[in-house]
């Protein structure tokens, strides 16, 4: 890696910043346009029709009479102070409620990830070598299974099995009360984080073993072969390092849809993440924790394909990040 | 030294496994190639000329199998090796690929690896085969640069194949192909993808290299004009057997068969007078279903109730065979 495809690097990671101010325009002003106004959710109706109820001094209060561009600089300057707001259904200050939320969901889903990119690949990589043996259909026939089984019946399997009947493990929750050992938090952390994985490694798995075999045909795999290299070296230097570069893209994709969707997950394990907020959120027209759940989704979303473009860039010479 | 036989091919045959169909795609061919000499290896698309290069080298795709005859190797030492019966991923094939027998493909665009450096490409081959060190591997991959007149080749050690042209890229090809300084040398359609001028730098290229090293060249092409050029012997495939094989001045001179006949008249000539470039009728047969007799009857002028039987090899003159009944009548009119 030279000095030049660092400061390439560096300039991908900056110009992040302005999709970034983008969508949080465009997050504010979809919420603009919700029918009602913020304060007839959290006034009582009969105070609210009643005669005497001064709305407009209530709005010039809570900074609501501003020009909506006043408004929404209001806004971004207390995300950037760390004032993220106070959820209109419980009062709670959102920082204080993504203080728990947000690591738990992002343990649950590096875990996720971790579990299905090794299992993922390597069984692609397998399947690939041993194509159209009876290991490459088995492998074909569990990633089907994997990726077609919902997660919340996976989820109910594996309660049933590994925490009713063998008792091996907790049948949910994240951490038990007065015990923050490591093993129990591990303990906790395998049923989601499998279950998460699954369906990612079935997918991952069978993108591998396409990707795999397609460069497999390729004439500079003969050219290696030519040269007296050992299959070993074939598939692991020649093949596999260019194999990998559509499977890191779909891998950095699919990681936003582990933090902002693992609501069945979180809701079948008891697990408190993120997913369960944004759906009491949105279920409760709780539009502050629904703005930033949006923004924490979006900003994962720029990372992952930023990271995606590195992960291309790294593996493959030909593509240069500044285009 | 001269004229001892260092590649003996006898009776090859090799079939791939269509849909568990099996089909010949090489029937019964024999050649041998000489110490420090160059054969040719002439015929259209689909000839099975490919095919009987990469029989040789053990590298033909998964459902492609050597099912009769022999390919015997010499050693520098004098030991016969029979390709056919070695393991195509076993150490004894992998000492000799790249070491001692080496091939250059057709498309150098695809050939080199995209994502490493064509330094390391060309070191890879030195490195497997002989116990230096990286940068002394480096240094002799820039040496052959050098050698193949590829300018400034210490500073594009490091480049990409990407950042190369097509002709460049063939050169690192050769490069590959000549790092450990191999005995035979492979060269299948290797200006077929390049552009003329460009390739004529190759053949100049493939032609000194031959005389510096003595290389033993196994050129397939479909070229006539390059055969022509580089080659000491030539073997006419069609259909997956040679129909005429000689030296380049028998073949060339008094072509005996009617398809090396009207292969040379298809090939241009410089102030010809007449309209229409001279081609073979009709089209090369399917392999799946093969007509009984001469392949080559369909499409021939001087075909006759005897070419429903497979024509057997005649010697014309010594040193030059003929695969057809009727080639006393193809030489005298042709």
């Amino acid at each position: 890696m030279n000095k030049d495809s660092l400061k390439h690097i560096l300039k991908k990671f900056l110009s992040l910043i302005p999709m970034l101010i983008l969508i949080s325009i465009v997050i504010f002003g979809a919420l603009q346009l919700t029918p009602g106004n913020p304060l007839t959710y959290q006034i009582p109706p009969e105070l609210l029709s009643s005669s005497t109820f001064d709305l407009e001094a209530y709005e010039k209060a809570m900074g609501l009479d501003a020009p909506v561009y006043v408004q929404y600089f209001r806004w971004i300057w207390n995300i950037l102070r760390g004032e993220l707001g106070y959820s209109l259904v419980s009062g709670a200050p959102i920082v204080n409620m993504l203080r728990t939320r947000l690591p738990a969901t992002m343990e649950l889903a590096l875990c996720g990830i971790l579990i299905s990119s090794v299992f993922g690949i390597c069984l692609g990589i397998l399947a690939a070598i041993k194509q159209n043996t009876l290991l490459d259909y088995g492998c074909t026939a569990l990633s089907v299974l994997a990726i077609s089984i919902p997660e919340f019946f996976m989820g109910i399997i594996g309660i049933t099995i590994f925490s009713l009947k063998l008792g091996w493990l907790p049948t949910g929750g994240r951490l038990v009360y007065g015990d923050n050992s490591f093993g129990t938090r591990l303990a906790h952390l395998i049923l989601p984080a499998v279950v998460m994985g699954l369906a990612l490694t079935g997918a991952l798995m069978r993108h591998t073993r396409g990707s795999l075999l397609d460069v497999l045909t390729r004439d500079y795999i003969k050219t290696a072969r030519s040269k007296g290299l050992s299959e070993r070296k074939v598939y692991l230097k020649h093949a596999f390092r260019n194999a990998l570069i559509p499977v890191t893209v779909l891998l950095c994709f699919r990681i936003p849809g582990l933090v902002g969707g693992s609501v069945v997950i979180e809701s079948v394990f008891g697990w408190p993440g993120m997913g369960g907020m944004l759906l009491d959120a949105i279920s409760g027209k709780d539009y502050p924790v629904v703005m930033i759940t949006a923004m924490i989704i979006a900003f994962v979303t720029l990372i992952a394909s930023f990271l995606a473009d590195l992960f291309t860039m790294l593996l493959d010479p030909r593509v240069d990040i500044e285009r | 030294m001269k004229d001892d036989i260092i590649l003996q091919v006898e009776n090859l045959h090799t079939g791939f496994l269509v849909d568990n169909v099996p089909l010949e795609a090489v029937s019964g061919v024999s050649f041998s190639l000489k110490a420090g000499r160059v054969l040719g290896v002439v015929g259209e698309s689909g000839c099975g000329k490919s095919v009987t290069a990469h029989s040789i080298m053990q590298l033909l795709p998964k459902y492609g199998r050597i099912t009769e005859g022999s390919i015997t190797y010499t050693r520098a030492t004098g030991e016969k090796i029979e390709i056919q019966k070695l393991r195509r991923t076993g150490n004894q094939m992998r000492q000799i690929r790249g070491k001692e027998i080496s091939m250059i493909f057709q498309d150098p665009m695809s050939s080199l690896n995209p994502v490493y450096p064509i330094g390391d490409q060309i070191a890879e081959n030195i490195r497997e085969h002989e116990k230096v060190t990286k940068r002394e591997a480096l240094d002799r991959a820039r040496k052959l640069l050098e050698d193949l007149e590829i300018p400034s080749a210490a500073e594009r050690l490091g480049d990409y194949p990407h950042q190369f042209s097509g002709g460049m890229k063939q050169r690192v090809m050769i490069a590959i192909a000549m790092a450990c300084n191999p005995r035979i040398l492979i060269a299948d359609e290797p200006t077929t993808a390049l552009d003329v001028t460009i390739q004529a730098q190759i053949i100049a290229l493939m032609k000194k290299l031959q005389r510096e090293h003595g290389t033993s060249i196994m050129m397939i092409t479909h070229n006539m004009g390059l055969v022509a050029e580089m080659a000491d012997e030539i073997a006419v495939m069609y259909m997956g057997r040679i129909v005429e094989y000689g030296s380049i001045r028998q073949v060339m001179k008094s072509p005996a068969h009617p398809y090396t006949q009207g292969l040379l008249k298809a090939v241009p000539v410089l102030g010809m007078k007449k309209d229409r470039l001279y081609s073979i009728k009709g089209s090369t047969p399917s392999l799946v279903d093969r007509p009984a007799g001469c392949e080559f009857a369909s499409r021939c002028e001087y075909a006759t109730e005897a070419c429903r039987q497979v024509p057997r090899a005649v010697e014309v003159e010594p040193g030059h065979q003929v695969r057809c009944w009727n080639y006393k009548e193809a030489t005298d009119n042709g």
